[in-house]
């Protein structure tokens, strides 16, 4: 720097500190008057120099301190400590003004504020400008290798190759482009609603990254984070998402809806990041699921919505009709406890989703075969209460009911009970047997039909096991293992014919088959 | 303009099997992971058996012979008086006695039952101390039934430390990976200052040309979980009004601008913790990008799971946000931190309570928690202090353990040096007149 921009600079820096009382630190004066950190630090120790009164000076000491563990050490110090700290470095350490302030606040913190806000400025500008924030242009050190995507990809790369051969290609897997994953079972809508609203109203306070110019250009990072908070809409997504922005965009157009964030980002952390929830407390699902229903109820009905998150959401509901994530959401998650209202609502649910099935064919393979062993707990129809009633986690007993009340929602790809249509009388009959792994077989067979065998994953013999936890397994494994043992092959095409609609089940269990022994 | 050049390192994420999102939740319950658990690990013991006492039979623990010495092998259950129960809460009277103690439920009562596939038997004996297991270990335990009905030990063996892929000697120059962790922004007891000059000292910003020269061979910066505290006070069940929500929000996107700075100097790696907006049953998953709109459009921005493990130059690096230790400490007693890591280590699990007291997400058919390979780093974040040890296997592994201590109370980062793995601390202080 010339010494007449030197000189200008430490009058300002003057009137800085005596007028306005302001902290003045190195970051600060490197951002504000763009110059480098290096080049700030300088100028402040010739402004230090000069300036003999009036101020108090803060010093970075940095070096390796005198102790067992080897430790290298940066400390804040006052002017007055300075020489006192110094012992307390082991050999030379380096010092550096940190910062100049008419006096030291009691609370550390407060140097820090001032560069704060200035950091919080350069964050909000556009996220298409590259300020010094986003670069890191003034540090000592550069990094050819930070990239910084404003086009909204999700930017993590391969790494660079250095000299090593571990493995660099299969770094690409890792790509957080990220792999389709399946969001069959999803999050509780409660905990994506509160963390949309979290998150919307950070998108509305932040007036920069992104929000501002979402209406331009379409393919901000940040838009694409508010959708993919939203509901799972799974491969969907992604498949829009390697389509690129011109999908993004027909999509935003297809809504209609100004505010519409285009381009669904396939989100499987997000989407993960619920999904532990489900095995945890049932109270949360109930709430949850119940709010799912109502939610998706005024969705479907567009009712105007409490929250001004779930106008977003209800976009996000539209698209995510097509996957039969929804289906599988609603069904397991029904408490018992609520079965009246919910059965009714999840029939609409199912009922309403369940044409959107067939839109988006390509999508649906995986999704169907989930839905399929989803359905799987459903079976055994009418008769087979007695199977279910076994289950005593509240999500089978209510998908029992559930089924009941909307049987046409079961499209029973491998349905070996769904087949028969409900005229024929048959007659269950089950048998347990132990298997050579130990494992309780219970074979139920109905006359006239061929024989289903579920197996428990249980081992039977543990002490410590009570009945309602072998029941509990026998039914949640019903699902996982009725699938494979399956023999009919799917007697529906996935996209195709669904179950006769049966509004009422004539055979519907008697309830005393509750208490049926096995 | 005369910058270092910034050392680079080439790097593969390991987290796969740790992410959630292929799972199918049936409404299943834990018995499935505790069954590949124990089948996992009795497979391996399996083989490990004939080598360590050759001329025992094996038993399943029904087919128990009183008087006859043999192996069983199985999964370990520790009864324990003190550990708090959910019954508890709903017993028609309560005793005087709180219903839970915060910290350690150790009791001198406490006993262990070994449980394989057939049934479970009580463990007596000297040699197998209670204090020192958990629920939830698969072990081969050598010894005989004793008239009483129990099972008197005589020898305990444990899968011990897997096999390790060699360590990579590759160049003489030093680069440091950078673990920090509970930087808890928002909290109070944070202080903002600090982990700003963190930040400062590892992009290059603070310190003259010698220190930014060591500061350009930092090649990674990994987060090991709490690096936000949510103000509690707001979350009390009812609807947050906007203003309320935006206060709930400062500390993160504080957070987005720390690590902005970073994410544009060098690569970060940043795990969820017990506090931070991620799931709570472990593998906790990562945090989600939108949360991070500045820093996650950065290639060098990367949200990880916990536990966390991936290789760095040839070097495995496991690490978790110390769940997994913290939930031992309640359990079980040993001398210090590191102790419980390498307990992990020679058990061949990374977290052996989970399920049982430390949430997990109910696998059907695998429990990625089992450390198929060992690390040569592994660091548990969110500890009181910063420790450090290495470790030897019987097969010539050799471990570098790392308890990373909680940067808003102690001011203490840890640098690691991947030439030859050996660490020193970081700190941070400020020292003001009163």
């Amino acid at each position: 720097m010339s010494q007449i921009e030197t000189l200008s600079l430490i009058h300002e820096i003057e009137s800085l500190i005596s007028d306005q009382l302001q902290v003045v630190s190195y970051k600060w004066l490197s951002r504000n008057y763009q110059i480098s950190s290096d080049e700030a630090k300088r100028l402040l120790h010739e402004f230090v120099e000069k300036h003999e009164g009036g101020l108090e000076v803060v010093y970075a000491l940095s070096g390796w301190l005198k102790s067992t563990h080897r430790s290298y050490h940066i400390r804040l110090v006052t002017g007055p400590k300075l020489a006192e700290a110094q012992h307390d470095f082991d050999g030379n350490c380096s010092v550096q003004v940190y910062s100049v302030q008419p006096s030291i606040p009691k609370d550390p913190a407060v140097l820090w504020n001032a560069e704060f806000i200035q950091a919080e400025e350069l964050s909000k500008q556009p996220s298409s400008v590259d300020n010094c924030l986003r670069d890191n242009r003034f540090c000592g050190i550069s990094n050819t290798f930070v990239r910084r995507n404003v086009d909204g990809q999700p930017a993590v790369s391969a790494t660079p190759q250095i000299k090593s051969v571990v493995g660099l290609g299969s770094t690409k897997s890792n790509v957080v482009q990220p792999p389709p994953k399946n969001i069959a079972h999803n999050s509780i809508a409660k905990v994506d609603l509160k963390s949309q609203n979290v998150v919307k109203d950070f998108k509305s306070e932040s007036n920069g990254t992104g929000n501002a110019v979402v209406h331009e250009n379409i393919n901000k990072p940040t838009a694409e984070k508010e959708k993919s908070l939203l509901l799972p809409t799974g491969k969907k997504k992604v498949q829009a998402d390697k389509n690129g922005s011109a999908t993004g965009g027909s999509l935003a157009s297809f809504w209609g809806r100004p505010s519409a964030k285009p381009k669904p980002c396939s989100v499987p952390a997000e989407n993960s990041n619920t999904i532990s929830n489900p095995s945890e407390a049932t109270e949360n699902a109930q709430t949850c699921a119940n709010e799912a229903e109502a939610d998706s109820d005024d969705d479907n009905q567009g009712v105007p919505l409490r929250r001004s998150s779930n106008r977003k959401r209800r976009v996000v509901f539209d698209l995510s009709d097509e996957d039969e994530d929804v289906v599988n959401l609603a069904s397991p998650e029904v408490p018992s406890k609520q079965l009246s209202q919910d059965s009714r609502q999840n029939d609409k649910n199912l009922l309403e989703k369940e044409p959107l099935n067939f839109d988006l064919p390509v999508e649906i393979k995986p999704l169907v075969k989930e839905e399929r062993v989803e359905k799987k707990v459903f079976q055994p129809p009418r008769e087979d209460l007695s199977v279910i009633t076994k289950c005593t986690t509240a999500g089978k007993s209510s998908t029992e009911k559930l089924h009941s009340s909307a049987p046409e929602i079961c499209v029973k790809k491998d349905s070996v009970k769904m087949a028969a249509p409900d005229s024929t009388k048959r007659r269950k009959v089950m048998k347990t047997r132990i298997d050579e792994r130990g494992r309780e077989v219970t074979d139920v067979f109905w006359e006239g039909e061929e024989i289903e065998a579920k197996k428990a994953d249980m081992v039977t013999a543990k002490k410590t096991d009570t009945v309602a936890k072998k029941a509990d397994n026998n039914g949640s494994t019903n699902a996982v293992n009725s699938a494979p043992a399956t023999k009919k092959p799917p007697a529906t095409g996935k996209g195709g014919s669904k179950k006769a609609l049966n509004s009422k089940d004539p055979k519907q269990g008697n309830l005393l088959s509750f208490f049926k022994k096995v | 303009m005369g910058r270092i050049e910034r050392l680079q390192s080439s790097y593969q994420s390991l987290d796969e099997s740790f992410e959630i999102g292929k799972e199918m939740y049936r409404g299943q319950q834990y018995s499935q992971i505790y069954f590949a658990r124990l089948h996992l690990m009795r497979t391996l013991l399996y083989s490990l058996v004939p080598l360590w006492k050759p001329n025992s039979p094996v038993c399943t623990v029904l087919g128990l012979e009183e008087g006859k010495e043999c192996v069983i092998v199985g999964t370990l259950f520790k009864h324990m008086k003190l550990k708090p129960c959910i019954l508890d809460e709903y017993s028609k009277e309560r005793s005087v006695v709180p219903l839970v103690k915060p910290h350690n439920f150790v009791n001198q009562d406490d006993y262990l039952d070994l449980e394989d596939e057939s049934g479970r038997v009580k463990l007596g004996g000297n040699i197998i101390v209670p204090s020192v297991y958990v629920t939830g270990i698969v072990v081969a335990i050598y010894g005989k039934e004793t008239g009483a009905g129990d099972f008197l030990v005589h020898e305990v063996l444990e899968a011990g430390l897997p096999p390790q892929i060699e360590f990579p000697i590759k160049s003489r120059e030093d680069r440091y990976v950078v673990l920090v962790s509970g930087i808890s922004v928002g909290s109070s007891r944070s202080n903002p200052l600090q982990f700003q000059l963190l930040v400062d000292h590892i992009t290059g910003h603070l310190g003259d040309e010698k220190e930014q020269s060591i500061a350009s061979q930092i090649v990674r910066v990994v987060i090991a979980g709490n690096s936000v505290e949510m103000p509690r006070g707001l979350l009390n069940g009812q609807n947050l009004a906007s203003k309320d929500l935006s206060r709930m929000a400062e500390p993160v996107k504080e957070l987005d601008i720390l690590l902005n700075q970073i994410a544009a100097a060098l690569p970060l790696d940043i795990m969820p913790g017990p506090c931070d907006p991620a799931n709570f049953a472990l593998p906790q998953q990562a945090l989600h990008r939108c949360l991070f709109p500045g820093s996650s459009v950065y290639n060098t921005f990367r949200s990880c799971t916990n536990p966390h493990c991936f290789e760095l130059d040839g070097i495995r690096f496991l690490g978790t946000s110390g769940q997994n230790v913290d939930d031992l400490d309640k359990y079980s007693e040993a001398k210090d931190k590191l102790d419980f890591m390498e307990r992990t280590l020679r058990w061949r699990h990374l977290a052996p309570t989970a399920p049982n007291t430390l949430g997990c997400y109910p696998y059907t058919d695998r429990d990625p928690f089992f450390i198929e390979s060992c690390p040569h780093v592994y660091f548990v974040g969110n500890q009181d202090k910063y420790d450090t040890r290495v470790i030897k296997g019987s097969e010539g592994q050799s471990v570098r353990l790392v308890c990373v201590p909680k940067f808003s109370e102690t001011g203490v980062a840890v640098m690691l040096n991947l030439r030859d793995l050996e660490c020193h601390a970081l700190s941070f202080g400020t020292q003001f007149s009163p």
